[in-house]
């Protein structure tokens, strides 16, 4: 976020940095550091002096890290979960975007859309196990579940905030289809249907680790369930921070890309 | 009057009308062991609200509901308000907050499995983990949102701590507060299940994980209904508290 500024300039030695630069440099980046350290010195000994040995601590969980990211099981387990939440949240984005752009069609269905946005996803895996069985298409179809109905809200939301007259406009000046597909509607409503994708794809995350809870399916949901009963918390625990890199990360391209791409637009609604 | 509420209301029965006779067609021509339609879930549902242990399973989960939301609330609201008045301490928190935000908490289920075992403390932990961040993060969004010449002129103007925070603070963070709270209450939701499914088998949690386990189809069709509905409903609430402060917001 604010420190992405900070560490581009961060060579830059501080004598030779001006003011301004070194003001900023000591109004978040220093808090930020010190606030982090605090957090892990209070967590490491709060388990130290409290926990039994096998709870995760700060220290712990790092010297975990080189075995673990090395480790065939984790990869393969990473490699499951992540090609999973792609490949749902691909399908989730063609259907959401064809259900949200059709406006009749959006019309008809949108009490249904709302209501299921509001059901908390999770209660759909026992009967989706059912459908599918304990299998990976459940988890696929969950993780659909969880991340086509943001979509569809988004992307009508989007279809709708295409300003009218531009469309008038185009049409006077016998612009074509294409044009003005290209030219206004995908500009508009991209914002929103990004939007729709940042929230989709934390849902998505979380769907896809709730399956491999529940079905007992290869993952790395499933990696963090077998190595917490196995008490290898701090291995467990490396997956923790993976799947929180990927929401991050989801989070600040989405994030990145519309204030890159699209400047105009100010977000302030979730 | 009366004709007026019918036209704005007539699509959304209509639409619910096609649902059900959808859903009814695909019921009775598909296997009972696949998909039951609406009526036999109605009936279903009739048979499962009526037992005493339904009830207690509903008054079980709104009690973790409840405890594990309020409790994010009586923690997120405060330290929210501190951080966005002591602005350092905001600043270094920040990244953090918004991290853990955006990390799925069901992840953690397992280590508060083996940790604490399977009591009501550990469920309401969840719940809790579920539904702090987003007040918080919310919460410290709003603060941001506060313009330091605004606190500026009120300091330059004399005013204490206690007209600061009732002519500034809290009518700028309260707002985006709200929608933390509305996020709040849909995440909590999902944590409520999450709890019930993945630590002891409980509540409503346990009504739908039963009848999935006995192949009891109906019996899963009636409780995501039920749960459904209740979903709906506290959606619709959290929508109603953050439009009702959002007016100040503009």
């Amino acid at each position: 976020m604010a420190d992405s500024a900070i560490s581009v300039s961060a060579p830059v030695t501080p004598t030779g940095a001006s003011p301004a630069l070194s003001g900023r440099l000591f109004e978040t980046f220093v808090p930020q550091l010190t606030a982090g350290l605090a957090i892990l010195l209070t967590w490491e000994f709060v388990v130290r002096a409290f926990a039994p040995p096998y709870v995760a601590k700060p220290t712990s969980v790092i010297m975990a890290i080189p075995h673990v990211i090395v480790d065939p099981a984790f990869l393969t387990a990473t490699g499951a979960t992540l090609s999973a939440v792609a490949e749902g949240l691909a399908i989730a984005l063609v259907f959401g975007v064809l259900m949200g752009r059709s406006q009749t069609f959006e019309r008809a269905i949108r009490h249904y859309v709302n209501g299921f946005y509001a059901v908390p996803m999770i209660v759909v895996l026992p009967l989706f196990s059912l459908w599918f069985g304990y299998s990976p298409a459940t988890r696929i179809a969950t993780i659909v579940f969880a991340a086509i109905f943001s979509i569809i809200i988004n992307v009508a939301d989007g279809a709708r905030s295409v300003p009218r007259e531009y469309l008038e406009v185009a049409r006077s000046f016998r612009s074509r289809r294409l044009s003005v597909l290209i030219g206004i509607v995908l500009p508009a409503s991209m914002p929103y249907l990004l939007a729709g994708f940042r929230l989709a794809a934390g849902r998505a995350l979380i769907g896809a680790v709730v399956a491999e809870f529940f079905l007992s399916i290869g993952g790395l949901g499933y990696y963090i369930l077998y190595n917490s009963r196995s008490y290898h918390h701090n291995e467990a625990f490396v997956g923790v921070l993976l799947l929180a890199a990927f929401g991050v990360g989801f989070e600040l391209l989405v994030n990145w890309c519309t204030r890159h791409f699209m400047p105009w637009y100010r977000r302030d609604k979730d | 009057m009366q004709s007026s509420y019918v036209k704005r209301h007539a699509p959304f029965w209509l639409s619910l009308a096609a649902g059900i006779v959808v859903w009814e067609i695909a019921g009775r021509s598909t296997s009972a062991a696949f998909m039951v339609p609406f009526s036999t879930t109605l009936v279903r549902l009739w048979q499962l609200v009526t037992t005493w242990q339904f009830i207690a399973q509903f008054l079980d989960s709104a009690r973790l509901f409840l405890t594990g939301f309020f409790l994010a609330l009586a923690v997120g609201m405060p330290l929210g308000l501190l951080l966005a008045r002591a602005r350092v301490l905001r600043v270094g928190i920040e990244p953090y907050i918004m991290t853990l935000y955006a990390t799925p908490m069901v992840a953690l289920i397992p280590f508060i499995l083996s940790m604490m075992g399977f009591g009501f403390a550990p469920k309401v932990l969840v719940v809790f983990l579920f539904a702090v961040f987003p007040v918080l993060y919310n919460t410290v969004e709003g603060a941001r949102s506060i313009k330091p010449e605004m606190i500026e002129v009120a300091r330059s103007f004399r005013s204490g701590e206690w007209a600061l925070w009732r002519e500034v603070m809290l009518p700028y963070t309260l707002p985006y507060t709200m929608t933390g709270v509305r996020q709040a209450i849909g995440r909590a939701l999902v944590g409520m299940i999450a709890a019930e499914f993945f630590l002891s088998s409980t509540g409503l949690g346990q009504l739908i994980m039963s009848a999935s386990q006995n192949f009891d189809t109906g019996g899963v069709f009636a409780s995501i209904l039920i749960i459904g509905l209740i979903g709906v409903g506290l959606m619709r609430l959290g929508l109603k508290i953050e439009q009702h402060f959002a007016r100040w917001r503009q």
